[in-house]
């Protein structure tokens, strides 16, 4: 019975949470080219709007591109299950292996590359395509940092990682955790298609690759697909805060329990994931796009990075 | 795999036990073999004796094979859940020495053969409504003939107790899946596939043909379940290689793998499906049965060596399929790829058993035992599927498909699970055995081996790369053949197949989601497989049961549930729905075409090709492929030539780089012994018959 109602608690966090990432990254985008930019809460009011409208569905399109919003959506959901969000009274109570992690996201992606093609538009295919690129370059790096880590702490379960620093002082003084958070960040650009491998405020062929696969979505169907993206990059981010910059931490240090552990460990974990994101869109600030076909270098550099991340640790010894 | 829930839960009752043990010593696993095998020998003899009337022919044959592969499922899985390690079934001494029949089924024997038995239940099937194409053009009976003769190859391969019946199985089944490559040879690149097939077959062969007279040499006998005590460790390094380079070729692994995109789609669909369903698997059971458990695992190298091929055939296999658009060869590259997945497994067991690690090794062994089953199921689905669209369009091109998943909705919903499971896409079956794979891969990471460290994180990131690329090969395959509009006039002629082919193909999709969804019954089947075959239990390191989470290793939090996550999703999406429905009221959706740009020239041409989605990974990745690009104008204009031919290909580095220089040596070898041994003097030809019976006088002095 817990384990439901963390696991609300869990989902109603991140699902509200999300859309405010997007509200802070355009935010502060905004302010640093001196615009006042949209309010924070803007993607919310977006959002409802959509939830409202009609939906306008090309008429080349089958049953996969209605079905695929709400597969997102679950894929998306489904996967914030893996990342806890606040400190778990019961350590053993909580499963969340990295491998189903990234096989459940798959699943996600996988739908919504189908539905790209599904209209028979050119852009949806062209997303769709580089969609396969960038998976298919970005993914062994992200197995890669994570097995470091999992070694590390001897699980493949993200919550045993996420325990395992959080007893071990302050990891990010440690080279593997160095190099392991520097793939991980490069790795979030790539899998929440931000800048510098996609541009996520461009409708321009040239350069679009999510918003080419959804180009053809409306109404209540595009809402999900925004939602089910934001939530993705929540997801991400998530991760990357409770492998180096565990929120438990914070409760080992003060000593907390029940109640006042969990509240503390949320209002930690939200700085953090503030935090984060205003790292993000600095970085989207100072970079610009890459051409297409740049994105292998960049997909090499993380995992070279990650691969060296594994070599200190394992291999030249601790 | 329900079946084996009911037995296994009989079993652990003691009357169960008795009545087992009691059906067991009344001969009861080997009649059941037996009335399988008479069964598909009446079909053969059917098949041939009916053949004028392929409609009977067809019904008669199949029906009688469907009735054996169900005796054949009963056999193995009782042959796994009695107490007895193996069953001998007959011993046929021949008065040639050394020539006779031996069958003997242990548990591993019986895996092999409920995953054929399963798979030529549903290929049966479905082969009732695919075979009728055939009808009035080809004789239809000597397809089934062939068909179940291969089958029962297949079988005396999996079940043979000495290697001399071995070899012979193994040739049948090479020389039968020939001609039935060859059963549509009108067709020019038919006869083509046939012939590489025909030779890389036997270059395989010939290596285990030399293997198998150094173990007699050593060991005076052929008992596949002898010792091989007697035999020095050098040669047994040299039997590994043979051994190696033998079953590779049969399973396909790159380098020698240049046959098999050629051969698997040119026989029928249905053959297609058992060709990449179960015949490449016989080479995963030869090396376990001749190298894991009769030679046993000796060097650390031996592992390492299946471990490489793993990770090249996994890369390049996936690489190669997702720039394919030809289905059926799409698929027939996904089975190099796949039985990289399967040796990567095997090569961690080896180096795990060579260090005397017997958890990860047993681990490992589940895992590419796991994926061998499942490959099965999915790629049969996925063979049979192509087969469906092949059957209902007449093209197997994806460049002129499109458009299916509307005039064939049964087919395209079937095809969709088989290609979410061979993406290791929860809950279906494909991903329990990749987490296991990445499992035994995760726990054989140990301090203090770097080289081995360094060649498993690049198995981890080797796996990785080819699941996100074997999932963009079957998006490609879905969208580009059945969504969008169709590509041709075939595609958009196109209907739904027979309800029996449907049938055929939704029990193995079905049985893909019951896998994935309760991997524990497949384990602890596979744990008695293990017990009886290597002496390791992986039980211990399963936790909990049947639906809820299972962990495989001793470290705690390393669970995962299917079912579970399989209840998040359907949760979600009802929650969803209903959430929306609250907010926004009654979903009210307007048809207009797709947005393009305001040109109104939107049509099946302006869509995305095959080749033009898998351009991207093509560049990314030019040092493998090599990509080529010719355009050619015709005209004067330069800006509006009259017509423009666009040419891209990609280089075949292993035939142009590997095999052509080989072949070229070979040719001109044996021109210059055309001309200098074989002048057509026949006073030469005089002097090397005296020369011959010299030298042989000499031996014969010295020896």
């Amino acid at each position: 019975m817990m384990h439901a109602v963390y696991a609300l608690i869990q989902i109603i966090v991140i699902i509200l949470a999300a859309p405010l990432v997007n509200g802070i990254i355009r935010k502060v985008k905004a302010l640093t080219q001196k615009r006042k930019g949209a309010p924070l809460l803007q993607m919310y009011f977006d959002l409802f709007k959509l939830l409202k409208k009609s939906v306008v569905v090309s008429d080349v399109a089958s049953w996969i591109f209605r079905a695929a919003p709400y597969i997102a959506i679950a894929s998306a959901v489904a996967a914030s299950l893996f990342v806890p969000v606040t400190a778990w009274p019961e350590s053993q109570g909580y499963a969340g292996d990295m491998i189903l992690f990234v096989s459940v996201l798959a699943l996600g992606r996988f739908f919504m590359m189908l539905a790209a093609l599904d209209t028979a538009s050119t852009f949806g295919g062209m997303g769709s395509s580089r969609e396969a690129m960038i998976s298919a370059l970005i993914e062994p790096s992200l197995l890669v940092t994570l097995f470091t880590v999992g070694l590390i702490a001897k699980s493949t379960s993200i919550f045993q990682i996420m325990h395992f620093t959080a007893g071990v002082g302050i990891p990010l003084l440690h080279p593997v955790y160095i190099l392991g958070f520097a793939a991980l960040c490069m790795i979030i650009i790539a899998e929440t298609s931000r800048i510098p491998v996609d541009d996520p405020s461009t409708h321009l062929e040239l350069t679009m690759v999510h918003e080419a696969m959804i180009l053809e979505y409306s109404g209540r169907d595009l809402a999900l697909m925004e939602l089910s993206a934001s939530i993705r990059q929540l997801v991400f981010i998530t991760l990357l805060v409770n492998i180096y910059v565990p929120h438990d931490q914070m409760i080992a240090l003060y000593g907390l329990s029940g109640f006042a552990a969990i509240a503390v460990s949320l209002l930690v974990y939200l700085i953090e994931v503030i935090l984060v994101s205003i790292l993000i869109a600095v970085i989207e600030v100072h970079t610009v796009k890459l051409r297409l076909f740049s994105i292998p270098n960049l997909a090499a550099l993380a995992f070279i990075v990650s691969f060296l991340g594994f070599i200190q640790y394992f291999v030249l010894g601790r | 795999m329900k079946k084996y829930g009911k037995y296994s839960g009989m079993e652990s009752s003691r009357e169960g036990e008795s009545l087992l043990e009691a059906f067991h010593n009344s001969g009861g696993p080997g009649t059941l073999f037996w009335v399988s095998i008479i069964l598909y020998a009446a079909a053969a003899v059917f098949s041939l004796a009916l053949m004028k009337n392929p409609k009977v022919c067809t019904l008669v044959s199949n029906g009688l094979c469907i009735l054996a592969s169900l005796f054949g499922i009963a056999t193995s899985i009782i042959n796994i859940a009695i107490e007895k390690i193996h069953t001998d079934l007959y011993v046929f001494q021949s008065a040639i020495p050394y020539l006779s029949v031996d069958i003997r089924l242990d548990r591993l024997s019986s895996f092999f053969l409920l995953c054929l038995s399963v798979l030529v239940l549903c290929v049966s099937i479905y082969a009732i409504g695919y075979v009728s194409h055939y009808f009035g053009k080809r004789n239809v009976g000597v397809l089934h003939f062939l068909y179940t003769a291969f089958i029962l190859s297949m079988i005396f391969v999996m079940t043979s107790g000495n290697a001399v019946f071995f070899f012979v199985a193994w040739e049948a089944m090479a020389l039968l899946s020939y001609f039935l490559v060859i059963y549509e040879s009108e067709k020019e690149e038919n006869v083509n596939a046939g012939r590489l097939y025909i030779i890389m077959t036997h270059i395989g062969t010939a290596f285990l043909l030399i293997a198998f007279m150094i173990m007699f040499s050593y060991t005076h006998s052929f008992d596949m379940f002898g010792s091989s005590a007697a035999i020095p460790a050098f040669a047994k390094n040299i039997m590994f290689v043979l051994f190696l380079l033998g079953f590779g070729t049969k399973a396909g692994v790159v380098p020698v793998h240049i046959w098999l995109p050629y051969a698997h789609p040119a026989a029928p669909s249905h053959v297609s499906a058992l060709m990449s369903g179960i015949m490449i698997k016989t080479a995963v059971y030869g090396l376990l049965r001749f190298v894991f458990s009769y030679l046993g695992v000796q060097n650390t190298w031996w592992g390492v060596a299946i471990l490489v091929l793993g990770i090249v055939s996994a890369l390049m296999g996936v690489a190669y399929a997702f720039v394919e658009k030809n289905i059926k060869r799409l698929l027939a590259y996904s089975s190099i790829e796949n039985i990289g997945i399967i040796f990567i497994g095997l090569g961690i067991a080896f180096i795990a058993k060579a260090q005397g690690n017997s958890i990860v090794c047993g681990l490992a062994l589940a895992a590419s035992l796991f994926h061998c089953l499942n490959h099965t199921l999915f790629k049969g689905s996925l063979f049979l599927g192509a087969g469906s669209v092949h059957f209902a369009s007449g093209t197997k091109n994806m460049e002129e498909l499109g458009g299916l998943i509307k005039r064939m909705p049964v087919t395209a919903v079937l095809f969709l699970c088989g290609a979410l499971s061979i993406s290791a896409i929860v809950p279906f079956n494909g991903f329990i055995s990749e987490w296991l794979t990445y499992q035994s891969l995760f726990s054989n990471i140990l301090p203090g081996h770097a080289l081995i460290n360094i060649l498993t994180i690049l198995s981890v990131a080797v796996l990785a790369m080819a699941g996100a690329l074997a999932a963009a090969s079957f998006i490609k395959l879905f969208g580009i053949s059945f969504l969008g509009l169709p590509r041709s006039e075939r595609a958009s002629n196109a209907v739904e197949v027979p309800g029996v082919m449907n049938v055929g193909m939704g029990i193995l999709v079905t049985l893909c989601l019951a896998v994935g969804l309760f991997p524990m019954a497949v384990l602890q089947m596979l744990d008695r497989v293990l017990t009886g075959f290597a002496g390791i239990s992986i039980l211990p390191q399963l936790k909990n049961g049947w639906l809820t989470a299972f962990s495989p290793l001793s470290i705690s939090g390393n669970a995962v549930s299917p079912a579970v996550i399989a209840g998040v999703f359907a949760g979600v999406i009802l929650a969803a729905l209903v959430l929306i429905r609250i907010i926004g009221g009654k979903r009210n959706e307007r048809k207009v075409g797709t947005w393009d740009c305001g040109f109104e020239s939107l049509n099946a041409r302006t869509q995305y090709s095959a080749t033009g989605f898998s351009k991207p990974v093509k560049i990314a990745l030019k040092i493998l492929f090599r990509p080529s690009r010719v355009v050619k104008t015709e005209g004067d204009l330069v800006y509006h030539p009259e017509s423009i031919q666009y040419l891209v290909g990609i280089e075949p580095i292993f035939e142009r780089y590997l095999y052509d220089p080989i072949s070229r040596l070979a040719r001109s070898i044996s021109h210059k012994i055309k001309y200098s041994v074989q002048t057509g003097s026949i006073h030469a030809y005089l002097i090397y018959i005296l020369l011959t019976v010299l030298i042989l006088m000499f031996y014969n002095r010295i020896a």
